[in-house]
């Protein structure tokens, strides 16, 4: 046997511990106690009761639900390049491109939708985006609708989005 | 049979079948509010009947109404014998219920000079009937897991047979020895037995009469309702859910109920065997209902107290953080609670003062008597189901190699010792 092997004391073999009795009564114990301090004070019981309490935990990585930016006159940082609906593994973006003409860019989107139920927030769109137009800073992770057509964002809607992380505008078009 | 023989048979039927059927539910909402908060966690309590959730407590009431509206489904493999695949998990559900119909709520209580039982079948051979009825539920069992065709359900019916067949002879070499030391085969009786004390200051209960056999009945016990840490007929990580695999909708309920029958009669038993049945520790009937003046002076002033406290514990606790805006909702019920069990507590107040005050009001007595040991008794019930449960979210489940191991070799030659020094000492003292 080698110096290095450390040879430890099989325990459990004593007769308290074939007993059983001695350690059921020591789990008892501390289950009993935890049953007990939850009872006396459910509140202090470390769990988000969700509906009424909020999770004040999301980080700036956090992904929620999409938006689409605005330049610093507010008009839309979208330019309909297709880049993210190429990227999106579930298909789940449809645009529709169109002419823009106010002078700031060529095109614009008449429709860009989301269709959240197809959606695996995996963030590509985001990575895509040469105009930083799309992003998932909303911190938005509940979405409720009563038929699947409310699931389907319309670009208004996610116009409407607001980031929460201080970046509002789209860093790329100005 | 009088009138007051026939009333006393309907209600203590009522209460058996009452305490039996009601506390299933309640029994379903302990063990998960009961592991919740074990394991810091809540628990369900959210399901609600315009807006009263009492604990949570709904949420059983709306698996039942889910469970029943499931989908009547049918194994494809079980071609014959549909009707005894129906049957079994009814068997074993019934004859939880049934074992559960001996157990006395109170001492007999006598009217106009005839004393009558307090139990909801009143026989005299309780304990023949507790063991032969509580062995038949694992026929259902056996019916369930052979009729599935399914290897998982056979093997956990096997399972449960045998060790049925394990912990059947110790509990039944335990409560022998309880039967040589109470001298009876009568639940009522045993409980009787057990309102004197030993030594002059013990009550004498059969934990303290015969602590071996009390221990080795509790566990035998364990054993025979199926549950954690002898769990092994449906252990999940070994064989699926054992017996219940291909059971769905209602009839996986019936088998799921069963399961919390058999803890409350086992709790039933217990307590009714080892911990004094329905009596308070050092007080006998005979006692309570002599000096009852002075135990209505005492219910007079602990039940303020304690509903005061339960009305500040509902308040603490029956709402969210207090940094949370709510609704109101919760706080609404917890008011209408408050003011009903402020009211309940000034009816007993006030029958009290009346009983005690009375010069001759024997029958009223004995009413209340009844009603205060039945009180004992549900509250030593919860008590040992809180045990259970406690129980089940503490330990592991044995392997089934040690079960049998722990069965025959240690349970069995502990028994067969514990009921002979019993018959020594029962012989020498007598």
């Amino acid at each position: 046997m080698g110096k290095n092997i450390k040879v430890v004391p099989r325990h459990g073999r004593e007769f308290k511990d074939r007993l059983y009795l001695p350690a059921i009564y020591n789990g008892m114990k501390i289950t009993f106690k935890h049953l007990i301090d939850n009872v006396a004070d459910s509140n202090a019981v470390d769990t988000l009761e969700y509906p009424e309490e909020q999770p004040t935990d999301i980080t700036e990585r956090y992904r929620g639900l999409h938006r689409l930016t605005h330049r610093d006159d507010d008009t839309m940082a979208c330019v309909a390049c297709f880049m993210c609906a190429t990227a999106c593994p579930s298909n789940c973006i449809f645009i529709e491109a169109t002419e823009r003409n106010d002078g700031k860019d060529e095109k614009m989107p008449s429709r860009f939708a989301i269709d959240t139920l197809e959606c695996v927030f995996c963030g590509y769109c985001v990575e895509a985006c040469p105009c930083d137009a799309i992003r998932m800073d909303t911190g938005i992770f509940s979405l409720i609708g009563n038929s699947r057509e409310d699931f389907v964002l319309e670009r208004d809607q996610l116009l409407k989005h607001k980031g929460v992380f201080g970046e509002e505008n789209s860093r790329a078009r100005k | 049979m009088t009138l007051a023989a026939i009333i006393i048979a309907i209600v203590s039927f009522a209460l058996g079948a009452l305490l039996a059927l009601l506390m299933i539910p309640v029994l379903v909402w302990l063990e998960r509010r009961g592991a919740g908060l074990i394991q810091d966690r809540l628990g369900p309590n959210r399901t609600n009947v315009g807006g009263f959730r009492f604990g949570g407590v709904v949420q059983s009431f709306a698996d039942v109404v889910k469970l029943v509206l499931k989908e009547e489904y049918y194994p494809s493999h079980i071609k014959d014998h549909r009707w005894l695949f129906i049957l079994a998990p009814m068997i074993t559900f019934v004859a939880a219920l049934l074992a559960f119909m001996v157990i006395p709520f109170a001492d007999n209580i006598v009217i106009a000079g005839e004393s009558l039982k307090i139990q909801a079948l009143p026989v005299e051979y309780g304990v023949l009937w507790y063991l032969a009825i509580g062995a038949v539920g694992v026929i259902g069992i056996f019916f369930g897991g052979w009729l599935s065709h399914n290897k998982y359900s056979l093997l956990g019916a096997s399972r449960a047979g045998s060790m049925m067949i394990s912990y059947e002879l110790p509990l039944g070499l335990s409560v022998l020895a309880f039967v040589i030391t109470y001298n009876s085969i009568d639940f009522n009786a045993m409980v009787a037995w057990q309102s004197g004390t030993v030594l002059g200051f013990l009550p004498a209960w059969g934990i303290v009469v015969q602590p071996l056999g009390a221990i080795i009945l509790i566990i035998a016990l364990f054993a025979e309702t199926n549950r954690a840490p002898f769990s092994v007929s449906e252990g999940e990580s070994e064989i699926v859910a054992g017996y219940m695999t291909e059971y769905t909708a209602m009839k996986f309920a019936m088998y799921f109920m069963g399961e919390y029958v058999a803890m409350n009669t086992a709790s039933a038993v217990i307590i009714t065997m080892v911990f004094g049945g329905y009596q308070l520790p050092w007080v006998s009937t005979e006692m309570l209902i002599e000096n009852f003046r002075y135990f209505a002076w005492a219910i007079m002033v602990v039940m303020p107290v304690v509903v005061y406290f339960v009305i500040e514990w509902m308040y603490k606790n029956n709402a969210v953080r207090p940094t949370v805006i709510s609704d109101g909702s919760r706080e609404f019920e917890a008011k209408v609670l408050s003011i009903v069990m402020v009211v309940m507590t000034l009816v007993v107040e006030v029958i009290l003062v009346y009983l005690s005050s009375a010069q001759d009001a024997v029958l009223g007595t004995s009413i209340a008597v009844m009603l205060l040991q039945i009180v004992v008794f549900v509250v030593k019930l919860m008590i040992f189901n809180l045990f259970f449960i406690l129980v089940r979210w503490t330990l592991p489940r044995f392997r089934y190699d040690q079960v049998q191991d722990l069965g025959w070799r240690y349970l069995l030659p502990l028994s067969l010792v514990n009921l002979f020094i019993t018959a020594i000492v029962v012989v020498g003292v007598s």
